[in-house]
């Protein structure tokens, strides 16, 4: 019994040390570890930095030609997320423009709209927003609502004004004033919003497409490949333990760049303690090892991967609900989604990092992480013990014979 | 040699990805689990119902009427009644809320006295999608609480003719913002037809790569070469129709489910948008040729196709505008064939304009299947003298 505990942690440094070399023989494992860590996010970052999506160009067709109207334009014109790029002489002309991608959005202003505000009936303008992208249209709709309420407020005291003389008296100013504020993403930045949950994303099929990769190396044929890419001891759990400390010390470092430093160089919210999201990401790190060792089943060949694996991250994008919430997920995409280490680490390293919660308030997210590294730590026994053990056998034996 | 001509070499292709599962895989299984996954998921169109909060330190008529307003709200649900701001702001830290709004202390007296109290709600920001929705029904609500506040205060001062004209006191002036195509903001719609093709891409072009490079890792390439009598055009043509013909009919099958079957958006004419399809895939295949032929190694052309199949998601700016990008990076989105797609997509599919203004994006995509006869005598050579590199 003794003998048998000893040699397992024997063959377990064994194979975390030389699990090292293999990596770092193989150029593609190290192109998942080291370069995807290191330039996705990056690219991805700039691609979305600039955060706000401002002038819009729009066309406005004014049949009214008043004061009101004019002003009405000039005004939304000043707002950050329009720029009117003109008047247009009629609607067709103003759809020629759309059409010929000149202009998203088109204001029409109805004749009459001048007398209407005169004579104290409601005057009504349309926008019409292009809907391929809904920032356009959130843009839009912004800045309208607020040229609104200000036009609104200002028509409004004129006429209370005029109906009741004394009422400016009461009521100085602003009768009650509304504000908005923005928690985590404080400057509601696309960048800011989306970036955080994709590096967590990025972490995990770093680790994964790596895995996955260094398991079809075990069972490509050395000739192919230059090298043997065995590295199995007598003990299956002692050589699994091995290689997931072997890929957890090599992933420390673009870990701590993919959650630290990527926000700090692009300044998304980091309301986050730095070793409570470390702490809270360990588990996540684990399950991912774990589900790459059980992606190893199905990779008879190291580029397999790439097939089976890359198109995975838009699905686990949708499904950690970053962008579709979880709460109106069906029953068979919630539990998918909770499958995913990814999901929870998203969830609780988003509320950590922008809106400033400990590890205690993402309780919930870290045990799931806690339980799905479990889950996924037997199920990598089941599929190393009786799936890819024993092809590895044939495999030394090949290896040994190309040797000799 | 009877094994040979371009029936052969087809036939040939048919089997090898009849008989691996892996292809089965890259095929049939991941792209239509996607498809799925993305047309399923967003089914409602919006995630209504967000889990919000009401903050009611006042606890007056006025900040109950408030209340009970918000509660009658579509978008809302209020999951979680709170006391004060420091337990709205735990449960929206712990994820529960995504927003909630605050009713100040003595709100009814200072606002009947003329003290001008505030009203502020919160919404967290990181979850874009459903705080724009709380944003929204927070507004209009407090909004509508403002007019009510301006009718009383008239009302006070003994204004009666003030009640013969609410709506334009009310709202004197009034913009409606109608989104074209798809008023009722689904969210599905918006998504899918950007998203699907996307995916779509992303297989084939690694599918048509690791097909290639198959070849030259077993050595098979030669045996290839050989069936072509060395034509390497018969050879890819051969090699690669039956993928044509899967790509196809995935394609159709996936803008039949989208556009007939769940009536996505098809203002304009079925023949360009479906033309539009064809060339898309064509193009996705040619691209990818070029790439192998540009780094002949499966490892590398595979790589390079997830990074900019990866990336095509964003840069071919489905979410974020392309002339909000940095004019350096923005350059970047004309490379993929999903940017055209995407482009057709919009004018033909979703504002249905004539096909003149367009016409553009279908030139660009016949460009698309220029450039691989360029990088072609660089196939031909690493498929006649394989060396497969890991």
């Amino acid at each position: 019994m003794w003998n048998k505990f000893k040699n397992s942690i024997a063959s377990f440094f064994l194979v975390y040390c030389r699990e090292f070399k293999l990596v770092l023989h193989d150029q593609g494992i190290i192109l998942f570890f080291a370069f995807l860590p290191m330039a996705y996010p990056i690219i991805y970052s700039l691609i979305y930095n600039p955060e706000l999506v401002r002038e819009v160009k729009m066309v406005v067709v004014d049949h009214d030609r008043s004061q009101i109207s004019r002003e009405l334009v000039r005004k939304l014109d000043a707002c950050q997320e329009i720029y009117v790029r003109g008047y247009a002489a009629d609607m067709n002309e103003a759809k020629r423009a759309m059409h010929s991608h000149e202009c998203f959005g088109i204001l029409e202003i109805p004749e009459g709209f001048g007398r209407k505000t005169g004579i104290g009936e409601q005057a009504n303008a349309v926008l019409y927003s292009d809907m391929s992208l809904l920032l356009r249209y959130r843009g839009f709709l912004v800045a309208s609502t607020n040229v609104m309420q200000e036009m609104s407020a200002e028509l409004q005291l004129q006429k209370i004004n005029e109906v009741a003389p004394l009422a400016a008296t009461i009521s100085s100013g602003d009768l009650m004033s509304v504000n908005n504020i923005a928690m985590g993403n404080t400057s509601s930045g696309f960048d800011s919003f989306i970036m955080p949950g994709v590096v967590i994303l990025i972490l995990q099929q770093c680790i994964i497409l790596a895995v996955g990769m260094a398991g079809g190396a075990k069972r490509a044929n050395p000739r192919l490949i230059g090298y043997v890419g065995v590295n199995q001891g007598e003990s299956v759990l002692g050589s699994m333990l091995g290689q997931m400390l072997c890929y957890f010390t090599i992933i420390m470092l673009p870990a701590i760049f993919l959650v630290h430093y990527v926000p700090l160089i692009f300044s998304f919210p980091m309301a986050g303690d730095f070793w409570e999201i470390l702490a809270f990401l360990t588990p996540m790190i684990l399950a991912s090892i774990c589900v790459g060792f059980c992606l190893q089943s199905v990779c008879s060949e190291r580029e397999s991967v790439f097939v089976l694996w890359v198109i995975t991250s838009v699905a686990f994008l949708f499904l950690s609900g970053l962008t579709w919430p979880r709460y109106a997920m069906h029953g068979m995409w919630r539990f998918m989604s909770d499958c995913v280490p990814a999901t929870w680490g998203v969830e609780g390293f988003i509320k950590m990092n922008a809106n400033g919660s400990s590890l205690a308030q993402v309780r919930p997210e870290y045990i799931s992480l806690w339980v799905l590294t479990g889950v996924y730590l037997v199920l990598a026994y089941v599929v190393q013990r009786w799936i890819v053990y024993p092809q590895l056998w044939r495999g030394p034996k090949e290896a040994a014979s190309v040797k000799n | 040699m009877k094994n040979s001509g371009l029936k052969a070499i087809i036939q040939r292709s048919v089997l090898q990805i009849v008989r691996r599962p892996i292809y089965w895989a890259g095929f049939f299984v991941l792209p239509l689990f996607c498809f799925f996954l993305l047309a399923g998921l967003m089914e409602n169109g919006l995630p209504i119902k967000v889990p919000a909060a009401i903050v009611d330190r006042d606890g007056t008529a006025l900040s109950r009427e408030i209340s009970q307003n918000l509660a009658g709200m579509q978008m809302v649900e209020y999951a979680e009644s709170c006391e004060s701001f420091t337990e709205a702001r735990h449960l929206l830290q712990e994820g529960k809320i995504y927003g909630f709004f605050m009713i100040p202390e003595d709100f009814q007296a200072n606002l009947l006295s003329g003290n001008g109290p505030a009203i502020t709600f919160y919404t967290n920001m990181t979850y874009f999608v459903p705080a724009s929705l709380l944003f929204k029904t927070f507004k209009t609500t407090a909004l509508f609480t403002k007019a009510g506040v301006a009718m009383s205060v008239l009302d006070a001062v003994g204004a009666e003719s003030a009640v013969a004209l609410p709506a334009s006191l009310l709202q004197p002036v009034n913009i409606t913002v109608r989104g074209l195509g798809n008023p009722g903001l689904n969210y599905a719609i918006y998504l899918c037809n950007s998203f699907i093709p996307c995916c779509l891409q992303l297989m084939i072009m690694l599918m048509t790569c690791f097909s290639l490079g198959q070849e030259i890792k077993y050595h098979t390439s030669i045996q290839l070469m050989q069936m072509s009598g060395g034509s390497i055009v018969k050879a890819l043509f051969g090699k690669l129709l039956p993928q044509t013909v899967i790509w196809l009919v995935m394609s159709a099958f996936m803008t039949s489910w989208l556009y007939g079957w769940n009536s996505y958006p098809m203002n304009g004419s079925w023949w360009w948008f479906g033309l539009s399809q064809v060339m898309f895939v064509f193009a996705a295949q040619a691209l990818a040729v070029f790439f192998f032929g540009v780094l002949p190694n499966l490892r590398l052309s595979l790589s390079m196709c997830a990074l900019l199949g990866i990336l095509s998601f964003s840069i071919a700016a489905f979410s974020f505008p392309i002339e909000s990008m940095y004019g350096a990076v923005s350059i970047f989105s004309w490379l993929m064939p999903i940017r055209y797609n995407f482009l057709i997509y919009i004018d033909q599919a979703l504002n249905g304009i004539p096909v003149y203004y367009s016409r553009i994006w279908f030139v660009a995509y016949l460009v698309y299947l220029i450039i691989p006869f360029t990088v072609l005598w660089r196939i031909k050579k690493a498929f006649v003298k394989p060396v497969y590199t890991p």
